[in-house]
C-alpha cells in the first residue's frame, strides 16, 4: 500500500471531537474515541473529576440499583458491568496507575420480613438476566458479613456486584488520555457554544477557540445550558449528593457493597467504609450539611452497631446530572449532525461510564447501535418552545 | 365545585387524587410532581421507611414544606399479621394513623389477598386506625370491607403498575352503587383517561403511582391526571345523556322548513 492511499484511508476515517466536560463520561469516551484513531479534545471548565464522578463511590451494581425491572436503563447497566473487566484492564494498562476494582458482590438487606417479598420478587427477574443472587438468611448471612446488625432478617446476595475507587479512576483514565494524545484543557470557567453547523467552534472565557469536527457534550448537570443554543429542551438537574467515610478496623470489616432502602455502605481497600449519600435538591450547591450527614450516621449504626461511636474522618458532597424520566440523554442530535450528546447519567455514571463511551463512540463512527438505546434520544423531551 | 370536598375518616379533602411517593426518577421530579397533581394525600411503603428517624427518611425529608395526610401502606406484608405489625410501627413513629392495607400473595402478580385483607381490616378498626384496605374489585368483598369498619375501600382497576387500566368497570360501578363510604379506585390505572373513566363510574377519588412517576414528564402527566380528575368529577356529578342507537340532530329539523 502506498503512502498517498493510506493517507487518504485515514483523513475519511479519523475525526476530530471536542468533549465537553472532564468527568468520568467525557473522560471515558475521550478515552475509546482516541484508542479509535479519532483525535479528541477534552474541554473543562474546572478540574477533570470534580464534580460527580469525584463524589461517586464507584459501585457497578446494576441489580442492587435497578429494583423495577429489566428495562431500557437496567440493560444498558448490564451492559457496562458486563463490559468493564476488559475495560478497567485497558485503563490500568494505557494509563500505568493502579486503582481498586473489587469484586466484592452486593448484600440489599431486610429489615422487615415485608421486604422479603420485594427480594423476591427482584430475584424471579434477575436470575434471568446475569444475577445468581439468593436470598441468604440467618448465620449464612452472619457469615458473609459479620458485623451487620442482628436486627436484619436476610439479604439479597449479588456476587456479580463489584467496584471501583472512583477518585483514582478517573485519575488514571484522564492519565490514560493523555498518554493516547488526546488533548485536555482544564480550568477554562466559561464555555461558550460559538458555531455548529459549519464546523464546532467553542470559546474558552480567556478568548481562547477551540475547533473540530464533532462535538460531544458530556457536561452532566450543566448540559441543560446549552438548551437555548441548540433549541432543544434538556431536563437535566442537579441533585446533591453528600457521602461520608470512616476508618475501619482490621477486626470489624465491612465485606460486601451493603445496599438498604435508606443508603449504601462499602468499604474499599485504602481501610475505609464510604457511605452514600444523600439526593437533595439544592441546586448548584456543594455544601456539605450536618443534618444530611448526620442522617446518613444515624442510618448507617441501625446497619453496622460499631459504627454507633465512630465518626466519619471525611465527608464531601458532588452533583449528579438527574434527568426529568431518570434516563441519559445519549445519541446525535436529529437536528444538529455534529452534536452528539452523553449526559444525565444521575446516580450510575461510574458503573455506565464503558458502555457510554462505546455507545457514543459507535454514533459518531456512524454504526449500528442495538435498539434498545432509542430510549435514551436526546431530542425525545422536545424543543425548547414547546412539543410538537 | 367549591363545596364538594372527599370525607374519610372525618378529614374533609379538596383534591381527589392520592399519589404514590416511590418509583420517581430523582427528588426533584417527585416534588414537581407531588405538587401537580395538587394531592393532599401521599401513599407510601412502610417497609421503606426509616422509623426510627422519619424526618431523616429518604422519601419523606423532602416533604416537608407541604401540608399532607399520610396514608402509610403495608406493602410487602403476606398476612393480616404481618398488616397489623408494620401498622402498628407506623403510627408508633409518629407519622398517621391512617393505614393502607395491602397484602398480596403472590410476588408476580401483587393482587390483594381478600381473606387476610378484611383479617387486618377488622383488627386495625378495632385499634381505632382510619382503614384504607387495597382490594381486588369484588363487590360483595368490598361490601364486606366497609361493614368491618373500613373508612373508605380501594379496589383495584388491574395489578399494580401494569397501566392496564379498568379492567372491569361493570364491577367498580356495583361497588360505587353499594357503598356508603368513599371508593377509590387504587392501582393499574395507566393514563388520565383512565381517570376519568373511574370518576364517570363514580368513585370518589383514584390512588396512582406508577403512571405518574414513570412518565416521561413526571411533573406534566400528575397536571394532566388532575384535570382528569376534575373532569371525570364534574362529568359524573352533570349526569350524561343516555346513549341512543341513531342520529338525532342538534340544531333541530323544524328550522330548515319552508313555510
Amino acid at each position: 500500500m502506498c503512502n498517498a492511499t493510506m493517507e487518504r484511508d485515514e483523513t475519511a476515517m479519523t475525526e476530530t471531537v471536542i468533549v465537553l466536560g472532564g468527568g468520568i463520561i467525557g473522560l471515558s469516551c475521550a478515552f475509546e474515541l482516541q484508542r479509535r484513531g479519532h483525535q479528541v479534545t477534552v474541554l473543562e471548565t474546572r478540574r477533570c473529576g470534580g464534580q460527580a464522578s469525584g463524589a461517586a463511590a464507584g459501585m457497578l451494581a446494576p441489580f442492587s440499583e435497578n429494583v423495577e425491572g429489566p428495562d431500557e436503563f437496567f440493560r444498558f447497566c448490564r451492559e457496562s458491568l458486563r463490559l468493564y473487566p476488559d475495560w478497567q484492564g485497558v485503563v490500568r494498562d494505557v494509563s500505568g496507575r493502579d486503582f481498586e476494582y473489587t469484586a466484592s458482590g452486593s448484600l440489599y438487606v431486610a429489615s422487615h420480613a415485608a421486604d422479603l417479598l420485594v427480594l423476591e420478587g427482584r430475584l424471579l427477574w434477575q436470575r434471568e438476566h446475569g444475577s445468581s443472587g439468593r436470598l441468604v438468611e440467618g448465620t449464612e448471612l452472619q457469615s458473609l458479613e459479620p458485623m451487620l446488625s442482628r436486627h436484619m432478617l436476610a439479604g439479597l446476595y449479588t456476587p456479580e456486584e463489584s467496584h471501583v475507587y472512583a477518585p483514582d479512576f478517573v485519575k488514571a483514565l484522564e492519565q490514560g488520555c493523555r498518554r493516547l494524545g488526546v488533548h485536555i484543557h482544564e480550568e477554562l470557567e466559561q464555555l461558550e457554544l460559538a458555531e455548529f453547523e459549519r464546523e464546532v467552534l467553542v470559546q474558552a472565557a480567556d478568548g481562547r477557540m477551540f475547533s473540530a469536527g464533532r462535538l460531544l457534550v458530556c457536561s452532566g448537570a450543566w448540559a441543560q445550558e446549552l438548551a437555548v443554543t441548540l433549541g432543544i429542551r434538556i431536563p437535566i438537574y442537579p441533585i446533591r449528593g453528600q457521602i461520608c467515610a470512616y476508618r475501619m478496623e482490621v477486626h470489624q470489616p465491612v465485606r460486601h457493597m451493603v445496599f438498604g432502602p435508606q443508603g449504601y455502605l462499602v468499604a474499599k481497600a485504602n481501610s475505609t467504609v464510604v457511605c452514600g449519600a444523600s439526593e437533595d435538591v439544592a441546586g448548584y450547591d456543594t455544601t456539605v450539611t450536618e443534618r444530611g450527614i448526620e442522617r446518613l450516621r444515624r442510618w448507617n449504626r441501625q446497619l453496622f452497631p460499631h459504627l454507633e461511636h465512630t465518626e466519619p474522618f471525611h465527608r464531601w458532597a458532588g452533583l449528579r446530572p438527574a434527568t426529568q424520566d431518570g434516563l441519559p440523554l445519549i445519541g446525535k442530535l436529529a437536528s444538529a449532525d455534529r452534536i452528539v450528546m452523553a449526559a444525565g447519567h444521575y446516580r450510575n455514571g461510574i458503573l455506565l461510564s464503558p458502555a457510554t463511551a462505546m455507545l457514543a463512540a459507535d454514533i459518531i463512527e456512524g454504526k449500528p447501535y442495538p435498539a434498545f438505546n432509542e430510549a435514551f434520544k436526546p431530542e425525545r423531551f422536545g424543543t425548547a418552545i414547546g412539543y410538537y | 365545585m367549591s363545596q364538594d370536598k372527599l370525607v374519610i375518616g372525618g378529614k374533609a379533602l379538596s383534591s381527589r387524587i392520592f399519589i404514590g411517593t416511590g418509583l420517581f426518577p430523582n427528588p426533584f421530579v417527585q416534588k414537581e410532581a407531588i405538587r401537580a397533581s395538587g394531592s393532599e394525600v401521599l401513599t407510601f411503603a412502610i417497609r421503606r421507611i426509616n422509623l426510627e428517624a422519619t424526618e431523616d427518611d429518604s422519601i419523606l425529608q423532602h416533604l416537608e414544606e407541604g401540608s399532607y395526610t399520610f396514608l402509610p401502606n403495608t406493602s410487602g406484608a403476606r398476612t393480616a399479621d404481618e398488616a397489623v405489625r408494620i401498622a402498628r410501627l407506623a403510627r408508633a413513629s409518629g407519622l398517621s394513623d391512617w393505614i393502607k392495607v395491602e397484602i398480596s400473595a403472590n410476588e408476580r402478580t401483587l393482587l390483594p389477598d381478600p381473606i387476610e385483607t378484611l383479617k387486618a381490616t377488622e383488627i386495625l378498626v378495632k385499634e381505632g386506625f382510619t382503614v384504607l384496605p387495597y382490594t381486588s374489585d369484588d363487590p360483595i368483598l368490598c361490601k364486606r370491607l366497609e361493614e368491618a369498619g373500613a373508612a373508605a375501600v380501594m379496589p383495584g382497576a388491574a395489578p399494580i403498575g401494569t397501566g392496564l387500566g379498568i379492567l372491569n368497570p361493570y364491577h367498580i360501578g356495583l361497588i360505587v352503587e353499594e357503598a356508603t363510604v368513599p371508593i377509590i379506585v387504587d392501582a393499574g390505572l395507566g393514563s388520565a383517561s383512565d381517570v376519568a373513566q373511574a370518576m364517570e363510574l363514580g368513585v370518589s377519588g383514584v390512588l396512582m403511582n406508577t403512571p405518574v412517576a414513570k412518565a416521561k414528564d413526571p411533573a406534566m402527566m400528575a397536571r394532566a391526571m388532575k384535570l382528569a380528575v376534575e373532569a371525570g368529577r364534574l362529568s359524573y356529578l352533570s349526569g350524561r345523556i343516555a346513549k341512543k342507537k341513531y342520529a338525532t340532530a342538534s340544531s333541530g329539523l323544524e328550522q330548515f322548513i319552508v313555510k
